[in-house]
């Protein structure tokens, strides 16, 4: 369970890594390669150099090992050839009651041509009595002869040679001097008084031409050695040969002595080691070469610290390679991406096309890409501004045919009445009318002049319904010179009269009043009556359903003049409808103060806003509001 | 694309830094030889009563690889001498000292003087005096326990039958910690004996001992507290200037050995001066490169060695190690 909690969370770290740029991922990517490639390699080397290091290792010790072994059998065969020629040269040929002498002097010659080697030769007989020694040395009072080791391993097995381990000379007293001997003892037949008889015949090896061999190849304390044992495994030669009687150190010599020649690894006190035997011939001796495990680890300290060097040079060198490789291939990517990312954020910059062949491709296709989608983008503008201009005209064709119809209506009536004069009066006013209507095919004209065209409205209205109201403007001077959409208090004037004070008597004073003032920096203008006022619901009506309150207007209404505000200024601005039934009804025109100009008026026309947005930039922001 | 290139910036950084680690520590690997040099200093360095000593310290340097210089001093060594040679080695580069106190009071202040310098290493005793700093550490072997061993060699000699034999005490410097305490220990075993201490040498030095015991009266033995006393004795009795007294004796070089082989001594008691070298070299280096590991006090152990069993294969490996 813990483990499968561990694995979960060892995935998420992996499924949680972001994308990260393409230069670190091919650097990173590079690297790991290069990494794992060098490890390997740096592993691989460290391996194959150690083993070979470690195999030329066992082969120069077993070398250095068979040259020894020669050397101390070259030595040992000397020793044998010293004791044969004394037996065979000197006690068989001589009798030693008769030609002591003789026996003495050709001792004494042998001696002399090897006294380097040798520390004495003596010749005992049966009963460890001393017959003959070289050089002459005073011997002990009683040296126990017979008790010696070498005297009854000789008598043991007369057929033979026998080597001793070292051990101090007890025969002769050289006042205050032992020596360390390794005894070459052998039986031998000699004569005596012409009675032949058994003795045995001692060559006392000098220790130290043993030592200082083995101290030869010793020489190097690298933790490689060399030691001698006999073939039961006591030792002969160890170069702590004192530790390990102490207990300080320990060997397993007994291991060794029973090994034949050979190459073998052991694990001895904790220590994985190899053991090179080579045995010596006749005696049956041991030289044993023991390499501890870690003389090739130490041996390796110098390559083990090249290959760590090697690698992290390596390692810099690719590090370096890499860097250069993954940016001359993201380079032009990014300079690519770069530029998509300047476009994105608005910014009109050229599309970068460089680098590889397919790069260039790509950066082309995107240039072209988006050039085609500024052409189409500008397109669609155009297309909206013209839909929107169309749709203008459209409603501003809607409410001229309405209104000309009421006007000559009302004028026909007039001239059947024969009012002459309020015929003249309603003509001038339908005159002024219709040139602000017209206003050279502008949309937007001042308040002013769309005041004035409300007045002429109002006039001719207040004639067809023979003063059953009144009209009031009471506007602030200082808005007359700002702009309006124009035609926008005539529909309000229109739907005032019809479903307000229209239909009220003379008597009861119906009232329209336009107020005008400038506030917070917009406009709001506002025609009031005192009419029949409607409810909630159906004031709610009429910014919503063009079509629903159409019974005696001229079907226009209130939401074309809410569109048209809309549509030049943004939806946040428009109509307001405030009405109580039997009170009256307040509609309020809301849209910014902007001060008649000729460039103002054409920014408007054109649908962009003085902030210098775009008719669709205005829309794209409301959309998101 | 500027924190990649920070990353490849502080990636190479610390390459270039293993790099250079790795190359110091190559060639400081290389540059390593041995892990101290420590001297040796005792009296009468060259007598072969040290042979056994040395050869324990040369094999201890060997295994720890250790540099040692074993200093040639004189019989006479005074604290003086010991304190010039101390700087003199100090001087020369050494990282620790073994020592064997000088005799005289002075001793023990000195070595605590010298121990703020360098760690001192004591051998065969502790320094004697006052100001002896019980601190300093001390490779030796038992010398009380040696001379109880003497005593009880006597005594099972003689059956412990001992009542009104006459005895003759010789040291070589009997002012001496070592001397002291193997007197001690030999008269702990003797004093309810009934054995009468007829005389004492206490001061060989400079005089001849063949000539001094020659001077001295007859006992029924002589009892040498060390190995110089105990090669003056058998000297002494080969020349038959000992009256025919009995020499039981604690030596530990191969004169010695050479005193019991020619029955001119009858038992020797052999210190292990192989383990005491080993040991206060093996010691000292231990303590190299830690500095709250402190080199600690060591008993050596010590032989009893009679004529009969002198060359049995136990007794062969401490004389090996004498005749080194």
């Amino acid at each position: 369970m813990k483990k499968l909690n561990l694995t979960k969370k060892y995935l998420k770290y992996i499924t949680d890594i972001k994308p990260r740029g393409m230069q670190s991922t091919i650097m990173m990517v590079f690297s790991s390669i290069s990494v794992a490639v060098l490890l390997i390699l740096g592993i691989m080397m460290y391996l194959r150099v150690s083993a070979s290091s470690r195999e030329e290792m066992i082969r120069s010790t077993e070398k250095l090992m068979e040259q020894a072994g020669e050397n101390m059998e070259d030595y040992l065969v000397s020793m044998r050839q010293i004791s044969d020629a004394v037996y065979y040269n000197v006690i068989k040929e001589n009798d030693f009651s008769d030609k002591d002498n003789d026996i003495q002097q050709g001792m004494k010659r042998v001696y002399e041509a090897n006294k380097s080697n040798i520390r004495s030769i003596a010749i005992y007989n049966d009963y460890g009595s001393l017959m003959g020694a070289e050089p002459v040395i005073l011997q002990k009072e009683d040296p126990n002869v017979t008790r010696q080791a070498w005297y009854e391993q000789a008598r043991a097995e007369m057929e033979n040679m026998h080597f001793s381990t070292p051990h101090i000379q007890n025969l002769f007293d050289d006042a205050f001097r032992y020596y360390w001997v390794i005894s070459l003892s052998r039986g031998v037949e000699l004569t005596d008084g012409g009675v032949p008889q058994t003795g045995v015949l001692l060559v006392d090896m000098d220790y130290s031409s043993i030592s200082r061999m083995m101290n030869q190849i010793n020489a190097k304390n690298s933790g490689q050695y060399y030691y001698l044992c006999d073939g039961n495994g006591e030792i002969i030669y160890h170069t702590r040969q004192m530790q390990i009687n102490n207990g300080i150190y320990s060997e397993d010599s007994k291991k060794a002595a029973v090994c034949k020649d050979g190459v073998y690894d052991e694990f001895f006190q904790g220590e994985r080691r190899k053991i090179i035997v080579n045995t010596i011939s006749y005696t049956g001796w041991k030289l044993v070469g023991v390499i501890p495990y870690s003389v090739f680890t130490h041996d390796m300290f110098d390559i083990r610290y090249f290959i760590v060097l090697l690698i992290l040079l390596m390692a810099m060198m690719l590090g370096v390679v890499n860097r250069v490789v993954s940016v001359r291939i993201s380079s032009p990517i990014l300079k690519l991406n770069n530029s998509v990312l300047e476009y994105e954020a608005g910014k009109k910059p050229d599309i970068y096309i460089g680098g590889s062949m397919e790069i260039r491709h790509l950066g082309d296709s995107i240039q072209r890409s988006y050039e085609r989608i500024d052409m189409l983008m500008h397109k669609i503008v155009l297309e909206q501004t013209e839909r929107r201009k169309s749709e203008l005209d459209a409603l501003q064709s809607q409410i001229n045919p309405h209104f000309l119809y009421n006007a000559l209506d009302s004028i026909t009536w007039m001239i059947e009445g024969e009012k002459n004069d309020e015929a003249v009066f309603m003509i001038s006013q339908l005159a002024k009318l219709f040139r602000i209507s017209l206003s050279k095919g502008r949309t937007v004209i001042t308040i002013g002049e769309e005041i004035q065209h409300a007045q002429s409205y109002m006039n001719i209205q207040k004639i067809r319904y023979k003063n059953r109201f009144s009209f009031v403007v009471d506007v602030d001077q200082a808005v007359y010179s700002c702009c309006t959409v124009k035609l926008i208090l005539q529909p309000i004037l229109e739907n005032a009269i019809n479903y307000g004070v229209g239909s009220m008597d003379e008597d009861e004073g119906g009232e329209v009043k336009v107020t005008g003032k400038e506030q917070d920096g917009e406009i709001i203008l506002s025609v009031a009556d005192n009419g029949l006022g409607m409810s909630e619901e159906e004031a709610s009506y009429l910014l919503t359903d063009g079509n629903r309150i159409h019974k005696q207007g001229s079907g226009v209404g209130l939401v074309n003049v809410n569109n048209r505000i809309q549509l030049f200024f943004g939806k946040e601005y428009g109509l307001q409808v405030d009405s109580e039934p039997d009170e009256g009804t307040v509609i309020s025109i809301r849209f910014p103060s902007i001060v008649y100009t000729e460039e103002n008026r054409k920014r408007l026309e054109e649908g962009r806003l003085l902030g210098g947005d775009t008719p669709v930039d205005k829309e794209g922001r409301d959309e998101k509001q | 694309m500027k924190s990649n290139k920070n990353m490849f910036i502080l990636t190479e950084a610390v390459l270039a830094v293993l790099v250079i680690i790795t190359a110091a520590a190559m060639f400081l690997g290389r540059s390593t030889h041995g892990r101290g040099r420590v001297a040796v200093i005792v009296r009468n360095s060259d007598e072969s009563r040290w042979a056994a000593f040395k050869y324990g310290l040369r094999m201890a340097a060997q295994d720890k690889e250790i540099e040692l210089f074993v200093v040639s001093m004189g019989e006479d060594l005074t604290a003086e001498e010991e304190e010039k040679a101390i700087e003199r080695e100090i001087a020369n580069g050494a990282d620790a000292v073994i020592v064997q106190p000088a005799p005289g009071k002075d001793t023990g202040k000195m070595l605590k003087k010298m121990r703020k310098k360098i760690p001192v290493l004591l051998v065969e005793y502790p320094a004697s005096g006052e100001e002896t700093a019980e601190d300093i550490p001390t490779v030796q072997p038992d010398n009380y326990a040696l001379g109880q061993a003497l005593a009880k060699e006597l005594l099972k000699d003689y059956n412990e039958k001992v009542e009104g034999k006459t005895m003759g005490i010789i040291s070589e410097y009997g002012a001496s910690a070592a001397s002291l305490e193997r007197k001690r220990g030999v008269t702990s075993v003797l004093k309810d004996m009934g054995v009468k201490a007829v005389w004492e040498v206490s001061d060989l030095s400079g005089e001849d001992g063949n000539t001094v015991l020659e001077r001295k009266s007859k006992v029924d033995f002589v009892i040498a507290l060390d190995d110089y006393s105990l090669v003056m004795s058998g000297k002494a009795a080969a020349a038959k200037n000992l009256h025919g007294a009995l020499v039981y004796g604690i030596g530990n070089s191969m004169e010695a050995i050479y005193c019991l082989d020619t029955d001119y001594a009858r038992c020797l008691v052999v210190p292990d001066d192989f383990d005491m070298g080993y040991q206060s070299l093996a010691e000292t280096a231990e303590s190299f490169g830690f500095i709250f590991k402190k080199p600690k006090n060591r008993i050596v152990s010590f032989t009893v060695m009679r004529k009969q069993d002198l060359f049995s294969k136990e007794n062969q490996e401490i004389l090996f190690t004498m005749s080194q």
